[in-house]
């Protein structure tokens, strides 16, 4: 049956309804056949499909994959930075370099929470964000000039967060850290590596995606297997438990909580050193831009003109998602821009206002940690998408 | 009186023909083996018995944990034997006995892996233990370990059916409730994400197809058992049945339940038709088993009374069960009281999240736990809504760190003492009108002792 004869099949018996008995109808505002006469709900709201293939194909085509390119166009142009920093390390080469590795970074956090798919197959977010960097490892393969980048066990000595340490080094001013440059090749080198390392990666994916996106839309593994949508290894449930992973443990775990010492044991003492971008400074920013771009994902907007189109909202709101009376749509983002605010109130790096300004960060925390319910137990229960990394059966 | 009374000894004392039970015990063997099969194929033995460090038990039944790899492989290769001397009917009752003690140890274990359809098989396999089975088509007889029977006494089936009955018909009273019948919840949320199901699909979008579905399939569950046991309308309840469990197959992940109950309920047939089946599988000679020596029909054969007692102790229980949940105050589905074992079948929605905390000593310092360093994400899942599980986890926590001493990352050294206090923040979201608290966050968690009482730490719904 398509949507036209359920329409007509609708406005037939609408009419029909409508002559008979002039009281009973629809009455969801939300539903197709809405009837504005009627007082009387007769359980025959008809709603419009949810078009999950539209959904899909807005989030692919509209955000995941320009933020991908986006991503990969900053990294391309880093490369070319760290090209010329290494023939000619002086001030004004550094201080280009240290200005595309942070637009890299700022665009990282648009792609962070994508990690289902190509980029889940290859770790992209450990690849490419962790922290904090382990700089013993790192200097002991600059001084032995030996690495392979490769290894999982390198990924805490790679990736943007070792560039934030290689470029602003711990107690060496610019003209120390380009004389470290000039006499060092290994240093060089290692720089170079990490940066081309960055690039093979984001490479892999993006190619990945030219043919993973059919699958994506058309939700390829679920077709192949049953008619559960939403279950395990849909589309849906790919990008619902990434944000939700990504969210919990990477944002409000590990850009806040972590370092403001939430899992510190019983004394709560601060971990500074644990912020992301430690040694730039640059932590405040970035936590911006991926509660912004998170924001802008889930309301399936489009990554390059803000176009709001499907989205996970209209999801939740075709499900008539509720929480305290409340649209949940709604509720998720005034707790959106409720963590931007708070987050906009932070002046410093983080790792200063942690100590200085902690009553902030720890209201920005709890703020944080309030939308965690609400994407993980209303968002994913009202979209039938299971919080698990398990295969089971229920009942 | 002897009305009554004829009609007891009709249902359990009369001579019936054995065709059924010998096809109930072949096609039960079948399924397991499958299940059991599909279950190890599907690296859950793994995932669900070696994975986790921490085992939510049952009341009662701690004692029970997992056996060291690869023994609990070694296990469920014992069942799929078990399965195929079932199948074959050779060493009948040996099999029936150990399958039974294997499979309802292995459910034993951990309740986050708690399903219906499991714990009616454990039911199934004990009543199979008591009935001779395997005393027609079967090895037993060929090799003459047991005597052939061509009838048995009725009771020795209808307390297959019986039980069988009893699952349709709690399953359809349990969803006698406000939320399933007014509010068509919670395939109202389900179906939404159906609509490319095929052909019926586009009618999922319309509220009153969730509706209907509700009323339907809670009639169906009532009145199924009845309508089958009459001989006039078996043939088209077998089909509404066949097509319901089909389609609840298609539609939810909930594995081989629905083909536990399309085979079990070929049992309700006459003898005609277990007949033909049999006379179908000996054809290609499978199993033939004429020569053996027929015993004489005794139509005084001696029910043991220890085993009338144990019957009737059973079905009496299989009657409390269900209904236990009215013992308890408070909204079933939010507290959870009473809630397994009940035949309640895809009844809710609900989804929690949780974070606990322990305190320190006479201080009011607290420290997170990371429920991810003790609980797989199912256990935690699981954990998050079902109040008992909150508090065997909270014991759980409190155990592992008595009488430790912690040391901070500021040097800072803490003793926990003989009973660390725990206390948890958890909300949970019941068919999707939002999460709310759940349970109250002040209360020390492991001062409370596990047991059937109620839980007054549980908040009231608020609706």
């Amino acid at each position: 049956m398509n949507t036209r004869f359920l329409k007509f099949l609708y406005i037939f018996s609408a009419l029909l309804i409508i002559q008979s008995c002039k009281k009973s109808g629809c009455t969801d505002p939300n539903a197709l056949n809405y009837d504005i006469d009627a007082q009387k709900d007769d359980n025959g709201c008809l709603y419009e499909d949810y078009d999950k293939l539209s959904l899909l194909t807005n989030l692919a085509d509209n955000y995941i994959i320009p933020s991908l390119d986006a991503y990969k166009s900053k990294i391309i142009t880093l490369n070319i930075h760290v090209d010329s920093f290494i023939e000619n390390p002086n001030i004004s080469n550094l201080t280009l370099l240290r200005t595309n590795w942070e637009e890299a970074l700022l665009n990282w956090q648009d792609i962070g929470f994508l990690d289902f798919g190509p980029s889940e197959y290859i770790l992209l977010r450990k690849q490419t964000n962790t922290f904090p960097i382990d700089t013993t490892e790192l200097n002991n393969f600059i001084t032995l000039a030996d690495w392979n980048l490769d290894y999982a066990s390198s990924y805490d000595s790679k990736g943007l967060q070792a560039l934030d340490y290689l470029l602003f080094k711990p107690g060496h001013l610019e003209s120390e850290l380009i004389t470290y440059f000039q006499n060092n090749t290994n240093a060089k080198n290692y720089l170079k590596a990490v940066a081309e390392d960055l690039n093979q990666n984001i490479n892999y994916v993006t190619n990945q995606w030219v043919t993973y996106r059919e699958d994506f839309i058309n939700d390829f593994e679920v077709t192949q297997s049953n008619f559960s949508t939403n279950s395990q290894g849909s589309s849906i449930s790919n990008i619902i438990n990434a944000l939700c992973l990504h969210y919990e443990f990477y944002v409000r775990r590990g850009k806040v909580g972590l370092p403001l010492g939430v899992f510190n044991g019983f004394s709560q003492l601060e971990l500074p050193e644990l912020v992301e971008c430690y040694y730039s400074g640059k932590s405040t920013q970035n936590l911006v831009r991926s509660i912004n771009s998170l924001r802008k994902y889930v309301t399936g907007s489009s990554y390059l003109n803000n176009d709001n189109g499907l989205g996970l909202d209209d999801y939740m709101d075709f499900v008539n998602a509720e929480q305290s009376t409340q649209q949940l749509s709604t509720v998720i983002d005034n707790q959106f821009l409720t963590i931007l605010d708070e987050v906009n109130n932070i002046n410093g790096p983080l790792s200063e206002e942690i100590i200085n300004n902690k009553s902030q960060i720890t209201q920005t925390y709890q703020e944080l940690q309030q939308l965690v319910p609400y994407i993980k137990v209303d968002m994913t229960s009202a979209l039938g998408v299971l919080i698990t990394y398990q295969d089971n059966d229920g009942d | 009186m002897t009305g009554i009374n004829k009609w007891i000894t009709h249902l359990t004392k009369n001579q019936v023909s054995i065709y059924p039970l010998v096809v109930f015990r072949i096609v039960f063997g079948i399924l397991m083996f499958f299940s059991t099969l599909r279950f190890i194929l599907k690296g859950w033995v793994h995932d669900l018995y070696e994975v986790p460090t921490y085992f939510f038990t049952y009341y009662g039944f701690d004692w029970v944990s997992p056996l060291p790899n690869p023994f609990m492989y070694v296990l469920f290769l014992l069942l799929l034997i078990t399965c195929i001397f079932i199948i074959f009917g050779l060493f009948y009752r040996a099999n029936t006995v150990l399958f039974f003690i294997i499979f309802t140890y292995i459910e034993l274990i951990d309740k986050t892996n708690y399903l219906n359809h499991y714990y009616f098989i454990s039911l199934i396999s004990l009543l199979l233990i008591l009935i001779p089975a395997n005393s027609y088509f079967s090895l037993d007889v060929y090799f003459g370990i047991c005597k052939r029977k061509k009838t048995i006494q009725a009771w020795q089936i209808n307390i297959i059916k019986l039980q069988i009955g009893l699952v349709y018909f709690f399953a359809g009273i349990s969803k006698l409730n406000y939320h399933w019948l007014l509010e068509a919840q919670p395939l109202i949320n389900w179906l939404k994400h159906q609509s490319d199901f095929p052909v019926i699909g586009k009618l999922f979008l319309y509220d009153f197809t969730a509706y209907l579905f509700s009323w339907v399939s809670a009639i169906f569950d009532i009145f199924i058992f009845f309508l089958l046991i009459d001989k006039r309308s078996r043939w088209i309840s077998y089909f509404v049945a066949f097509v319901f469990h089909i389609m609840t197959a298609i539609m939810f992940p909930i594995g081989v339940f629905p083909y536990v109950m399309i085979a079990s309920t070929l049992i309700f047939f006459n003898d005609n038709f277990h007949k033909k089946i049999i006379y179908f599988i000996s054809k290609y000679g499978l199993l033939n088993s004429s020569k053996s020596i027929e015993e004489k029909n005794n139509y005084q054969t001696k029910t043991n009374s220890v085993l009338k007692f144990f019957l009737i102790g059973f079905f009496t229980l299989q009657l409390f069960l269900p209904l236990r949940f009215m013992l308890y105050p408070g909204k079933l589905f939010w507290t959870e009281q009473g809630y397994r074992f009940s035949w309640r079948v895809m009844l809710i929605e609900k989804a929690g999240y949780s974070q606990f905390y322990i305190h320190e000593p006479k201080m009011d310092r607290k420290m997170l736990i990371q429920n991810r360093d003790y609980l797989t994400p199912q256990q935690e899942k699981m954990m998050s809504t079902q109040p008992d599980m909150i508090l065997q986890y909270a014991h759980f926590l409190s155990k592992t760190f008595k009488d430790s001493c912690l040391v901070e990352s500021n040097g800072e050294i803490i003793k926990m003492g003989r009973n660390p206090k725990i206390t948890a923040d958890i909300t949970v979201s019941l068919f999707n009108k939002g999460s709310r608290k759940f349970i109250d966050s002040e209360k020390n968690l492991s001062e409370i002792k596990r047991g059937f009482g109620n839980k007054e730490w549980i908040l009231d719904y608020e609706d």
